[in-house]
């Protein structure tokens, strides 16, 4: 499938109406659809390595917690701009990525989420242990920069992040590397037996996930202006991320979106009825039951539903 | 030294109960059961509620927790496992879910807060200059009986015996007449009690709370990791070296390092050799 | 000149288990050669050697003259050789024409994003082996055991070989896609492709090598032309006895 005029409208219609947003809804909102933007953003990262190539990364707040981390050390503890530290952060990421490739050379599947998962756990319990003089300790880090005031610059902001990532991502994915990520996922000796190497594939889905992250991470905690290291390397969080994917439809870049937003909508909504961590009980169950039958996704649901509309004016 | 040694056998014959029932899942069904943490927790909340706010005898706080164990297990195998159908990725997912709706439950019946148990056996012992409680000298004892009697169980009953022949084969296990679905139903809910029981230990040596899954998870993780697929044995061993390992940093670098090494462990081992120290054995 | 293919002393061992045993053949540009031998005699396990997904315990393998033992299975397969899987291993969720798109494409990332797909030549090849147009967006899930092989075929011929090695070309095919694929087989042989086949349908292989070699239990049994091969006391009886 290639580029159609009406990818564009809709894209553009999409941007256009997210930039007009802060015209007609309540800070309030705002502040939700922030936090939607910077998941969607996780979202697609992982989909970007675990939603296309099949390696289920359990780990992926480590990631967004290096870049986080990273930036939030380089800007209060030694004085860095903004403009270098992102950057820096970035990098750090990616080079965090290659760790976690190195056991993709080998395992993939169970072994290799829990090696993922062990990644979490350990930058967890070392970001409490060395230099907590530097990284907070268990109590984290306050008073980080931000680089937004008000809620409407900070929708903006992360509005921006999050449609430039997506765009270009799905650009990148409707060529034929798409494709041949896509192509491990379903099997990774055929791609190899065709001729492609999938080390370097993989390499590159790796590196792009981990900017991705990165990036999300770093403008994430200048938005937040904190960071706690149990709320960052949190089962709860990476669940969030994993379920906004799944939930949207992986491999595809509108269903990390879509997933991102209905969950954080959801969650929203059910706060008035379960104030705390029940929530996720009511979000966890529509999650599971969601995923079990139509493990595709919304996006799947939603393709269906125009087949059988369309279907249904041709008959 | 001798401190070290006494705690280090204390604490591994607890990771060595906590792991086994992960451990007999992957070994039956190569699944990785996510939500197995979440045993250990309903585990010790149920036995919290019976023993110490309806306060009735332990003895029934461990046994109704064993039971919903068994019932968590069952009807896990049943829903989740069977639905999916052998996709691992999908029933890890779903197990992870699962995990999650488990804890926000827990938070919704119990509160968020953690809670102290009594210690179920209470009273201290000096044994060279070690102050060993009852409660985890017993949580070892009940360990080892309960592994015994599994290896027993594995080797000398007839379900026992299929259980090893569908590990080590389940297409073939199936021809010769064994009804694989039972074994794991079986599996499922020997699993589930173990790790209520397991929990019930575990809670009272650490404390009550909704995110104490985690590191019993990881700790099982890490027993299957390293030591290969489950064989009995194997998680004996390896929980000894998971536990003394984290005894020996405790003592000798910092209480807060305790979990790194674990960590280290498996990612060391799953890189460098992906089928585990041991390899991949029978039950 | 040098043998498009050469393996000498080739032994691969599973723990107790010699599945190819001192094993060497070489065949010349252009030419066809049929591998047949029982089940389990380790036609499959040759063949993964050649690819490079099994490493041999000894021996060499050469490609134009070319030792090939060191190369990753990518790098094989730019050098020129390429095989089909005895159980056919499509990309389940893409549609014909992406499962060829794959086996097309260059091992470059930079191409592979900035150079857009020939959906000509997926065409073509997705017809050459038997498609019509209509099962270009079809995926594999919707596609018989037939089409299934078909679909193998192309997406080997997509990476552009010159040594061809097919596994079980036949099974679980029609006889109407049998002759389908021999003539398949017979215009690539025209046009100077080297075969290396394994069939169990011995009356269909027949017609498309020029030689064959038969093996049992990892050592070559005989050698020669096909009658002879088939006429071999050694061969008869390990037929007899294995089927
Ligand atoms: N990966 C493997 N590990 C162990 N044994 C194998 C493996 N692959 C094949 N074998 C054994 O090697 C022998 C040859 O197998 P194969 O090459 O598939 O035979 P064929 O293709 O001629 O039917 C068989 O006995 C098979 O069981
Ligand atoms: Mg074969």
């Amino acid at each position: 499938m290639g580029l159609r005029w009406f990818h564009f409208a809709l894209w553009g219609g999409l941007i256009a109406g997210m930039f007009l947003l802060p015209q007609v809804v309540s800070n309030g909102t705002l502040r939700t659809m922030i936090f939607a933007n910077y998941l969607a953003i996780f979202a697609i990262s992982w989909d970007v390595l675990s939603g296309r190539t099949g390696y289920v990364s359990f780990g992926h707040p480590f990631l967004i917690g290096i870049g986080a981390y990273t930036t939030a050390i380089l800007t209060k503890r030694f004085d860095i701009p903004v403009e270098i530290s992102i950057p820096v952060a970035v990098v750090f990421t990616m080079i965090a990525g290659l760790l976690v490739l190195l056991p993709a050379l080998r395992i993939r599947g169970s072994y290799f989420a829990l090696v993922t998962l062990a990644f979490m756990e350990l930058l967890y319990q070392l970001v409490q242990v060395i230099r907590p003089d530097l990284t907070g300790g268990t109590r984290g880090m306050s008073g980080i920069q931000t680089l937004t005031r008000g809620a409407a610059n900070g929708y903006y902001l992360s509005t921006a992040l999050m449609l430039a990532i997506a765009v270009s991502m799905w650009l990148l994915m409707k060529t034929r590397l798409g494709t041949a990520l896509s192509a491990i996922g379903m099997n990774e000796e055929s791609v190899r037996g065709s001729g492609l190497s999938t080390t370097r594939l993989k390499a590159f889905a790796f590196l792009t996930s981990a900017m991705i992250a990165g990036l999300g991470g770093a403008f994430y905690v200048h938005y937040l202006g904190s960071l706690a290291p149990r709320a960052l390397f949190d089962i709860n969080f990476l669940f969030t991320i994993i379920v906004a994917a799944l939930l949207g439809g992986t491999s595809t870049i509108i269903g990390p979106m879509i997933g991102a937003f209905f969950m954080t909508f959801l969650l929203e909504y059910l706060r008035p009825v379960l104030p705390g961590a029940e929530r996720y009980f009511v979000y966890g169950a529509i999650a599971l039951l969601l995923y079990m039958y139509q493990p595709k996704g919304i996006v799947e649901l939603v393709k269906r539903g125009f087949k059988n509309l369309s279907k249904g004016r041709t008959a | 030294m001798l401190q070290i040694l006494i705690q280090g056998l204390l604490l591994s014959g607890l990771y060595a109960l906590i792991a086994m029932g992960f451990t007999l899942i992957f070994s039956i069904g190569r699944v990785l059961n996510l939500a197995y943490g979440a045993y250990l927790m309903v585990g010790g909340y149920i036995y919290f509620w019976v023993s110490q706010s309806l306060g009735m005898p332990k003895l029934i706080g461990v046994a109704v927790a064993a039971a919903l164990g068994v019932l968590m297990g069952v009807l896990k195998y049943r829903l989740i496992v069977k639905t999916l159908k052998g996709d691992h990725v999908a029933v890890e997912i779903s197990t992870l879910i699962l995990a999650v709706v488990i804890q926000a439950g827990i938070v919704l019946v119990f509160g968020d807060s953690s809670k102290i148990l009594l210690p179920i056996v209470p009273g201290v012992i000096n044994v060279a200059g070690a102050s060993v409680t009852f409660n985890i000298l017993i949580a070892t004892l009940i360990s080892w009986a309960i592994l015994l009697g599994l290896y027993a169980f594995v080797r000398l009953t007839h379900t026992g015996r299929a259980m090893q022949a569908v590990s080590m084969d389940a297409k073939g296990a199936a021809i010769s007449g064994i009804d694989p679905d039972r074994i794991n139903l079986i599996t499922w809910g020997i699993s589930g009690a173990l790790g209520a029981i397991g929990g019930v230990f575990f809670a009272s040596y650490t404390q009550l709370s909704p995110s104490m899954w985690v590191a019993p998870l990881i700790i099982s993780v890490a027993v299957v990791i390293v030591g290969g697929i489950g064989s009995i044995l194997g998680t004996l061993v390896v929980a000894h070296i998971v536990g003394f390992l984290e005894v020996i940093v405790v003592a000798t670098l910092a209480p807060e390092l305790r979990g790194v090494f674990t960590m280290l462990l498996i990612i060391g081992v799953l890189i460098t050799r992906p089928q585990g120290l041991f390899g991949r054995e029978e039950l | 000149m040098s043998a498009a293919l050469q393996v000498s002393g080739l032994v691969k061992r599973f723990g107790g288990l010699v599945a190819t045993n001192d094993l060497s053949f070489s065949l010349n540009e252009g030419e066809s050669l049929g591998l047949i031998g029982p089940n389990g005699a380790g036609k499959t396990t040759v063949f993964s050697q050649i690819m490079g997904e099994l490493r041999q315990n000894s021996g060499t393998i050469e490609l134009f003259g070319k030792e090939i033992s060191a190369l990753s299975t990518p790098q094989r397969i730019r050098a020129g050789v390429s095989r089909t899987y005895q159980i056919p291993r499509p990309f389940g969720d893409m549609s014909v024409a992406e499962n060829i798109r794959v086996g097309l494409m260059p091992d470059d990332i930079r191409r592979m994003i900035f150079s857009p797909p020939d959906t000509e030549r997926e065409r073509e090849l997705a017809l050459s082996v038997g498609f019509s147009e209509e099962d270009l967006d079809r995926t594999p899930t919707e596609l018989a055991m037939g089409d299934l092989r078909k679909l193998e075929m192309a997406r080997t011929m997509a990476t552009a070989p010159k040594v061809m090695l097919l596994d079980e070309v036949f099974a679980g095919l029609t006889t109407g896609e049998i002759a389908q694929i021999s003539d398949l087989i017979q215009s690539m042989r025209k046009d100077g492709m080297t075969f290396l086949i394994v069939s169990h349908d011995l009356p269909a292989l027949e017609p498309l090598i020029d030689r064959a070699i038969a093996i049992e239990r990892g050592t070559m049994i005989a050698e020669g032309s096909f009658s002879d091969v088939m006429n071999d006391k050694a061969v008869q009886a390990s037929y007899l006895g294995g089927a």
